[in-house]
């Protein structure tokens, strides 16, 4: 094994083990914090996969979010569905929907395509507002928790198991041929065209698939939450997702992870700074984008892979 | 014989412009044809359309006998139709091996290490084979031409389309993408070659289609086609 297999194997058990006894080192409050960020970190990740790797830029993530929240708290709440099926079925029509919104998107790039999204997002927002009788509108839509009884335990964990697996799944993913495909399109799809990628299906398949992590995040953390509002599918709400995957490294699934986990933490612990600390993040975000275009924890990998490199070359040099 | 790719009154219109007009092509496997004519004269539109990049809006394009215009250009592809672009399409940010194991992952039941093996032969014969872990656009001009050649390569093509391959390169790997294309058709690959170098594409090819505002003005052996007249007059607009 290399040196840097052997660190990414010690850091993802390092981080393993921390995120296990986490619920025994802090207070409840702190609990549902990392829950939320277990929940942003999925949705995040999401965005990676279909913005850093297949390359298409979208505003619509969220949108999914709320899809998969409102579907499976609305079939609990209104036709008595278990749970796990109601999430199931939020993240069925998620895909489905991702599709129909790819297919739409065949045609747009980059500005167009980012709009199209933010558009398909205040549509759904204004609808869920609009059909309040049924959604609960501003007001909000109350629905079935997940787990009986006061504990925020069993959520943690199951975040943490979603996330995961939903990890797992992606890496596979961008490992397999697909994600090789993903990314010939993301750098150029006339090339991938030419060289035998069928591009209409993975551009499909990259919006099904980042969709459907995104209404299984949603699913999960509405049943936390127990109250859905339009919100959650706000371009705010969006903003904050890129925001935390371009500061993390939005070409990297566990560096978008990490950056989600670190501004969700970093967020609430600077609250007493109130909207300054907006005005921070978003400064860290311009800092990034300007000087750090794969994302802090990308540039933070590099120079210590480098220091890696180094200091195995001059120990090969000294040995010679 | 049944031509190996052909066109049939073909025709592209971008609004008021005709960009290619009724153009009538037809390509013999084992064939080395070269494709000239002044900028603006619709070779690329022709090799686009040929190749499913562009869809006519009018006309057909046949592949072995078989209808294939507005197909998709990935279908072109798992047709064994490989091309090259004007301006070196690459993807940038993936290595050179993970370029050649795009094509070579595309095909239907491919394993990697098949491709890769496949790959690592394609990149010794085009002397990438030592740079194989590098990204795509840290190549040089002439790397990067080669690279873009390999990928086509990978979908071990009966038919190569090459579209400017001698544009902005050195006479010496002029002269090794001359040999290069030399050895591929030998093995029985068929070319079509787009370029304004006169000298290299009389070097390699024996046919000369020639195209003009559109439409094509001359088809024929090199000797006799570099007299003709008409291509002449189009050249120096005499």
């Amino acid at each position: 094994m290399t040196r840097s297999l052997a660190g990414q194997a010690a850091l993802i058990a390092v981080a393993a083990v921390a995120a296990l006894i986490f619920p025994q080192l802090v207070n409840n409050y702190w609990l549902s914090v990392g829950i939320t960020a277990l929940f942003y970190a999925i949705v995040a990740a999401s965005w990676a996969l279909l913005v850093g790797y297949a390359g298409q830029f979208s505003f619509g993530q969220m949108a999914f979010v709320s899809m998969g929240a409102y579907t499976s708290g609305m079939l609990a709440r209104y036709y008595d569905v278990p749970i796990p099926l109601g999430i199931a079925t939020g993240v069925v029509l998620c895909a489905a929907t991702g599709c129909v919104i790819g297919y739409v998107c065949l045609r747009m790039r980059g500005p167009y395509l980012a709009l199209f999204t933010v558009a398909f997002s205040e549509v759904l927002r204004i609808v869920l507002v609009s059909e309040a009788e049924v959604t609960g509108g501003n007001g909000g839509l109350q629905i079935p928790s997940l787990f009986q009884g006061r504990s925020d335990l069993p959520y943690y964990y199951l975040g943490l198991a979603l996330l995961g697996g939903s990890l797992a799944l992606m890496g596979w993913l961008v490992r397999s041929r697909w994600g090789l495909f993903f990314r010939a399109i993301r750098e150029n799809e006339d090339a991938a065209a030419a060289a035998g990628v069928k591009v209409v299906r993975f551009r499909l398949l990259a919006f099904a698939i980042a969709a459907m992590f995104a209404g299984l995040a949603g699913g999960f953390f509405g049943h936390y939450v127990g109250i859905l509002t339009p919100d959650i599918g706000s371009v705010d709400q969006m903003g904050l997702v890129v925001a935390m995957a371009v500061i993390g490294g939005p070409e990297s699934l566990i560096a978008a992870t990490i950056g989600a986990i670190l501004v969700e933490f970093l967020l609430e612990a600077l609250r007493a700074y109130e909207q300054w600390r907006l005005v921070l993040f978003a400064l860290v975000l311009l800092l990034t984008v300007r000087f750090a275009r794969n994302g802090l924890l990308a540039l933070g990998a590099d120079s210590l892979l480098r220091l890696v490199r180094r200091q195995d070359a001059s120990a090969k040099a000294r040995t010679a | 014989m049944e031509p190996l790719i052909e066109a049939r009154g073909l025709c592209k219109r971008f609004g008021g412009i005709l960009a290619v007009d009724h153009l009538a092509l037809s390509v013999e496997q084992g064939e080395l044809v070269g494709l000239i004519g002044p900028n603006g004269s619709g070779k690329t539109t022709t090799i686009n359309m040929l190749t499913g990049h562009l869809k006519p809006t009018a006309g057909e394009v046949l592949l072995r006998g078989e209808r294939t215009e507005g197909a998709a250009p990935s279908s072109f592809a798992a047709r064994k139709v490989g091309r090259t672009f004007q301006i070196t399409q690459l993807f940038s940010r993936m290595t050179v091996l993970e370029n050649m194991l795009v094509p070579g992952l595309a095909r239907p039941y491919s394993l990697r290490s098949e491709a890769t093996r496949q790959a690592r032969g394609h990149l010794e014969f085009l002397g990438l084979a030592k740079l194989e872990g590098l990204q795509a656009k840290n190549l040089s001009g002439g790397q990067q031409k080669l690279l873009e050649l390999g990928r086509a390569l990978m979908l071990d093509p009966d038919i190569l389309f090459l579209d400017e391959p001698f544009a902005g390169v050195n006479p010496f790997l002029r002269d090794e993408i001359i040999g290069l294309i030399q050895q591929l058709h030998a093995d029985g690959r068929t070319f079509v070659i787009v370029d304004h170098d006169i000298e290299a594409i009389q070097r390699l090819v024996k046919r000369l289609v020639v195209m003009a505002r559109g439409a094509k003005i001359a088809d024929g052996a090199v000797e006799d086609v570099s007299h003709d007249p008409e291509v002449l007059r189009a050249y120096a607009g005499v």
